[in-house]
Order: C-alpha cells, then sequence, then structure tokens
C-alpha cells in the first residue's frame, strides 16, 4: 500500500509558501525604504530596545519547541498526560500546546509594550518612513502570531472534543505546528534584518 | 514523485539564478547599488519552490512505492486513492467569507463595525472548525 501525502498538509505547505512570498514583500518594503533614507534608518533603529527584543525572540523560539513536542505527543496519539502535572516526558498534546499558547500570548503581549516604548520615542506608523516599515513587518508577524494562537485553541478544543483522538485531530495538530515554526522562522528573519543589521 | 522533484528543484536554481543574475546587472549598470525588490522577490521565489521540494522530498522517502501516475505501465484505475474527508456542504465558509468582509468594511471608515464583524468570524470559524464534531455531522 503506498502511503500518499495526507491533502491537508500538502495544502499547508503550498498556502506557507505563498505566506512566504506575503512576507517577501514585506522585507522589499522594508529594504527599499532603507536603501532610499539610510540616515534616517540608522538614527531611528538607535531607539529600539534590543536586549528587550531578544528576550522576546528567545520567547518565541522557545515556543516552537514545545509546538513541536505537542506535534510528536499527537502522532502518538497522545491527547492527555499519562502522568503528574509536572511529568514533562509525559505530557500529552493538549498539555504541550496549552504551554505554546502561553508562550506566545507572552510574545505578543511584550510587543505591544514595545510598541508603546517605541511611540513614547516618536516613533509611530506615520511618523516617518522607518516608522512605517518597523510597524508594516513586525505588525503583520504579530497578526500572525495572534492568528495561530485562535488556531491553538481550535486545535485543543477539537482534542477535547472526541472520545477517541484519530488520525483527523492529529493532522491538525501537525499542520498548526508547520505554520508556528514558519511564523518562528520569519521572526527569526525580522530580528536579524530589523535588531542586528539594523 | 521523483518527476515533480526535480522540476521543484528546477524552478528553485532557476529563481536562484534569476536573483544573482538580477543583482550583478543592476549592480554593473547602477553603480555598484543593489536594488532590493528584485533581489528578494526573485531569490524568495526560490526559496518557495525549495520549500515545496523539501516537503515533497519528505513525503517520497516515507510512500513505500511509486504512485501509478510515475510508473510507465500505471492504469488509471490504480490510481484511485482514498482522498480524505471533506464536508458534503457547508455554509460556514461564506459566512467567514461575509464576516471578512464587514471587517475590510469597517477600514473604509465605519470603524464601529470592527467588533461586529470580529464576533461574527469567531462565530463562524468556531463553526467552520467544529462542523463535523457537533450537531449534524458529528461522528
Amino acid at each position: 500500500m503506498i502511503r500518499r501525502p495526507n491533502t491537508v498538509a500538502v495544502g499547508t505547505i503550498v498556502w506557507l509558501g505563498s505566506e512566504v512570498m506575503f512576507f517577501a514583500g514585506l522585507f522589499a518594503i522594508y529594504f527599499t525604504l532603507r536603501a532610499m533614507s539610510g540616515d534616517l534608518f540608522a538614527s531611528e533603529a538607535e531607539k529600539l530596545n534590543v536586549l528587550f527584543a531578544t528576550i522576546n525572540t528567545l520567547i518565541l523560539l522557545t515556543s516552537s519547541f514545545t509546538a513541536q513536542a505537542g506535534a510528536n505527543a499527537a502522532e502518538h496519539h497522545q491527547a492527555r498526560r499519562t502522568g503528574g502535572m509536572l511529568q514533562f516526558s509525559k505530557w500529552g498534546m493538549i498539555e504541550w500546546f496549552f504551554l505554546t499558547y502561553a508562550m506566545g500570548a507572552t510574545f505578543v503581549t511584550l510587543q505591544v509594550f514595545e510598541y508603546i516604548e517605541l511611540i513614547q520615542h516618536g516613533v509611530t506608523l506615520s511618523s516617518n518612513s522607518y516608522g512605517s516599515a518597523f510597524y508594516l513587518t513586525t505588525g503583520f508577524h504579530g497578526l500572525h502570531v495572534a492568528g495561530g494562537l485562535f488556531a491553538f485553541l481550535f486545535v485543543i478544543g477539537r482534542a477535547y472534543a472526541v472520545k477517541r483522538f484519530s488520525r483527523k485531530e492529529a493532522t491538525s495538530a501537525h499542520v498548526i505546528s508547520y505554520y508556528w515554526h514558519f511564523v518562528d522562522v520569519v521572526w527569526i528573519g525580522l530580528y536579524l534584518v530589523i535588531y542586528w543589521l539594523k | 514523485m521523483r518527476s515533480n522533484i526535480v522540476i521543484m528543484a528546477i524552478i528553485a536554481v532557476f529563481f536562484y539564478l534569476c536573483s544573482a543574475v538580477y543583482t550583478v546587472w543592476h549592480m554593473a549598470t547602477y553603480e555598484g547599488t543593489i536594488e532590493w525588490v528584485g533581489t528578494l522577490g526573485l531569490g524568495l521565489t526560490g526559496a518557495l519552490a525549495t520549500l515545496i521540494g523539501f516537503y515533497l522530498v519528505l513525503v517520497y522517502r516515507g510512500q513505500a512505492g511509486e504512485f501509478a501516475a510515475d510508473r510507465l505501465d500505471g492504469e488509471l484505475d490504480d490510481d484511485d486513492p482514498e482522498m480524505g474527508h471533506f464536508a458534503p456542504w457547508s455554509w460556514w465558509p461564506l459566512g467567514v467569507g461575509a464576516a471578512m468582509a464587514l471587517i475590510f468594511l469597517s477600514f473604509t471608515g465605519p470603524t464601529f463595525l470592527i467588533p461586529i464583524g470580529g464576533a461574527l468570524l469567531l462565530i463562524m470559524m468556531v463553526g467552520w472548525v467544529y462542523e463535523h464534531y457537533r450537531g449534524n455531522f458529528s461522528r
């Protein structure tokens, strides 16, 4: 029996390919504006709180590993934990995804605080081209993270809704982990470009 | 599946080369400046093909055999797979579209529509995601 690729997984990968092109457009905006006004970008980027963003990046990066742990648990059709609350090795998909959700929510919340600090320093969406580029790229990424959080809740809800955790629920766990890794990789790109290259 | 992977690899290499040629050509014509839109756009089109191609490699590895479409002696009847689970009909996607339309309409001025559209979107998404878990279609 030849094993065929899961249609949901293939569809998700193709859609993520189109998402790559969406973020390609945003990166292109950032680089074009930077090429046109390098001095402005250099002076505005000085206002960034790089340490804060680095900590936030680490939180999102770690959440990718917890999401993968949840997807692996789903692969073994293990929806709930079989041990105690603190026995991580016996956690099921639900526990790992709740932890991932908490980390993703922390990332978005901290990003809001970062925005508040920048706005107080006069960097806004309409202040200049740097503000526009910064908020467009990080803002659309933040929206993707927020959307992913809803998706995690949907997948967790599906695990609660069934008596027996089947192939179908495992598939939704896998595709949300694909999406989460994609969002994570995009952030690493954004982080390197915005906070390191400046 | 081998041919699909090879086609994706050709597309990827083609766009990486295009990106390199475009960058060098622009630098040669315009005093060494890089035009980022084209360079990134072409390069990431290559990344797009790489992503899909790499995924197909993983699928091919776990496939354990060739599809009938990839065999010279394959018949149409050999390729009659289980395609997966599909809804016979569903109103929910239409509702999602209507809610999104309301949200986008709100961007033109009537911003009070945003929470209404958001609430509708949430209802429609929950309805769609759990369509086969509760009620008429539940298993």
